[in-house]
């Protein structure tokens, strides 16, 4: 089958890539048909690479970024994280993948309401199993570069929405992913804190090398990002597709 | 906090802290289910131990010994000697390890009591009197005149019942007549000191006590039918059975338990105890319906935050667990609290008894003892286990179902969720 091409990219062998996919599927059982949703994404992310995925409401923006976390399984195609395919793991080999490889933003209610802005910060460290001191150093220094110092022991509640995004941030970045996937990171956020969390973003990418991978309806994310894929139907715009 | 599990307890424990009016509701819920199942079995097994003890006090005690075949064929000639009494009362006193004990020594026969009015038929008893006061209830129960006293010989106390039908007074003479040990059917003249009134008829119309001596020299016998032994709780029972037993030669001396001496006792505690378990099952019930509708109910409110959980790493069997162990960490909570306020209530409100005096009509009797109106709680270790232990299964059990829900959570779409 041919896919749908955005980017051939290389194969699984030489991982210079943080994420791959080869025709990427996923179709939702429903009445009175199946609704495809990702129709055939082949799709390759260099690591390093600040890549923004846009597109109208339902165009499947999140779905696949969710099919590039490992947070749903495809119907068919594969994905390759570094080079390991994480379509083929188990439910626990794919949390851990999860855990040391992705970093997740979403669009709001990020974080988790019980811990403050430091312990949401450190979580993934904590499931890591990075110590105490380690992680509060990583913590603290990573806050003072965000502009998030003082707000420590703030519940999210206490936060603003500029700040929670921000603290959100800074917990898919510390635990040095290969991939931060960020779902419409700056979609409640006025301009000049999403400009600041475009900042904020663009400066982890250039300085610490993660890749950030956004689906977006924002003009000023596009505007930054290195690379626009186009998401339509489906499928990335401008790539034939096979009926699924 | 390093460790992975110990991480999933303390994300557990702040979410149970971030919901703490409603853990604590729950917990409270659960609390007082408890604290009353506690009230509720500690005063059924106050009834039950007060039943058994007015049972066994007006007949056999807790264990009695006899010769072989005595209990079917009451007869003299199933009698235990003198060396066998003395063997069993060495015996019976081993029971004193568990408690202070009593045993009474008793002639048994069925005969007759006559008087210038009639006749009965009568349970003839020799007893010593002063074992016999201490161990029966009968000398509580006196309603006119005395009970026998020690240096009595010719002396009988006598049911109302009896001294009604045979119109005896106190200082009237009855005639007793039964079967000697020789065979031969011979008479005794006693007179009346006193008389008892039980409410069962089965023992004011018929038992007669009399002198441990005037029983033996009339009878014609050294030994005793019977060794009656008193423990200090119905539990030691099964115990000191196993060590009397042991001590004692099975071919000549057998060893029964209140449950098998006095079947009715036994199978209306068995019944009532059925009946609680009924009670406390809907009980168990409430208390499995309060922790599955907490948990569940916290997570229906929690499916974004488990779905980002899974999105940071956490295992679907992990985030089922940190679930999980808000159910344990609350029923832990609320078992502890449920015990103590269960016991605070009744060391407050219940130790001196609740007296049921207007509830039931006096003289309620059944099962061959007297219903005493004020029932007395009692601390049994078995059922407080078990209710601790059913408590513990009820509350896992119901933290299991929401716990496997959120492991079946689709984290992709719990993360949508607004």
């Amino acid at each position: 089958m041919q896919g749908n091409s955005e980017s051939n990219g290389a194969s699984g062998a030489a991982a210079d890539y943080a994420v791959r996919t080869e025709e990427l599927w996923k179709i939702y059982p429903q009445d009175p048909r199946p609704v495809e949703a990702v129709r055939g994404v082949d799709l390759t992310v260099a690591s390093g690479e600040f890549v923004a995925m846009a597109g109208p409401s339902g165009s499947g923006k999140t779905t696949v970024l969710n099919l590039l976390g490992g947070l749903t399984r495809p119907t068919r195609g594969r994905v390759w994280i570094e080079g390991r395919e994480i379509t083929a793991l188990g439910d626990r080999e794919l949390a851990a993948v999860r855990m040391n490889r992705i970093g997740f933003v979403f669009q709001s209610y990020n974080l988790l309401p019980v811990l403050t802005a430091l312990e949401n910060a450190e979580f993934t460290l904590l499931l890591q199993g990075v110590a105490a001191s380690e992680r509060h150093e990583r913590v603290r220094g990573l806050f003072k570069e965000i502009g998030l110092e003082g707000v420590e022991d703030r519940f999210p509640p206490k936060l603003s929405g500029g700040q929670q995004q921000r603290v959100a941030v800074a917990r898919a970045v510390l635990g040095n992913p290969a991939l931060v996937l960020a779902d419409e990171p700056t979609a409640n956020l006025d301009s000049v804190t999403a400009e600041a969390l475009l900042d904020v973003m663009e400066k982890l990418n250039r300085t610490k090398g993660t890749t950030f991978v956004f689906s977006t309806h924002d003009p000023r994310v596009m505007e930054r990002a290195g690379r626009l894929i186009r998401l339509v139907d489906g499928r990335i715009e401008g790539a034939a597709v096979e009926s699924g | 906090m390093t460790s992975r599990f110990s991480t999933l307890v303390w994300l557990a424990l702040r979410n149970l802290g971030r919901e703490l009016r409603r853990s604590s509701f729950t917990a409270a819920a659960m609390a007082v289910g408890l604290a009353l199942l506690i009230v509720s079995r500690t005063l059924s097994d106050g009834a039950h131990e007060d039943w058994i003890d007015a049972g066994v006090r007006l007949g056999t005690g807790h264990i009695v010994f006899n010769a072989p075949g005595y209990r079917d064929s009451e007869s003299l000639e199933d009698r235990l000697s003198a060396e066998e009494v003395a063997a069993t009362l060495a015996a019976a006193r081993d029971a004193e390890l568990h408690g202070p004990s009593l045993s009474t020594v008793r002639v048994s026969t069925r005969g007759l009591a006559s008087s210038p009015e009639g006749g009965l038929p009568a349970w003839i008893q020799g007893v010593d009197p002063a074992d016999e006061l201490a161990f029966s209830r009968l000398g509580s129960d006196v309603h006119d005149g005395r009970y026998l006293e020690e240096g009595d010989r010719l002396h009988a106390f006598i049911g109302t019942g009896m001294a009604t039908r045979l119109g005896l007074r106190i200082g009237s003479r009855m005639v007793l007549t039964a079967q000697v040990a020789d065979g031969g059917i011979e008479g005794q003249l006693v007179r009346v000191v006193g008389l008892f009134r039980t409410g069962l008829s089965g023992l004011d119309d018929a038992l007669v006590h009399i002198p441990l001596a005037t029983a033996r020299d009339w009878l014609g016998v050294e030994g005793a039918t019977s060794v009656a032994t008193l423990l200090p709780h119905s539990v030691f029972t099964g115990q000191v059975i196993a060590e009397a037993s042991a001590a004692l030669d099975a071919s000549r001396v057998e060893v029964t338990g209140w449950e098998e001496s006095t079947p009715d006792l036994y199978s209306m505690v068995k019944m009532d105890d059925a009946g609680d378990w009924v009670f406390h099952f809907i009980l168990f019930a409430i208390v499995a319906l309060a922790i599955l509708n907490a948990v569940f109910m916290s997570v229906l409110h929690r499916k974004r935050e488990l779905g980002l959980l899974r999105a940071l790493g956490l295992s679907a069997r992990e985030t089922g667990l940190v679930v999980f162990m808000e159910g344990v960490m609350l029923t832990t909570a609320a078992g502890v609290a449920g015990v103590v306020f269960g016991f605070c209530l009744v060391w407050v409100f219940f130790r001196d008894g609740i007296d049921l005096t207007g509830m039931m009509p006096a003289d309620l009797t059944f099962g061959g003892i007297v219903f005493n109106p004020v029932l007395q709680p009692v601390i049994e270790l078995k059922h407080l286990t078990q209710s601790l232990f059913f408590t513990a299964v009820i509350g896992l059990s119901a933290s299991i179902y929401p716990a496997w829900q959120v492991a079946a959570l689709d984290p992709a779409e719990s993360v949508k969720v607004e």
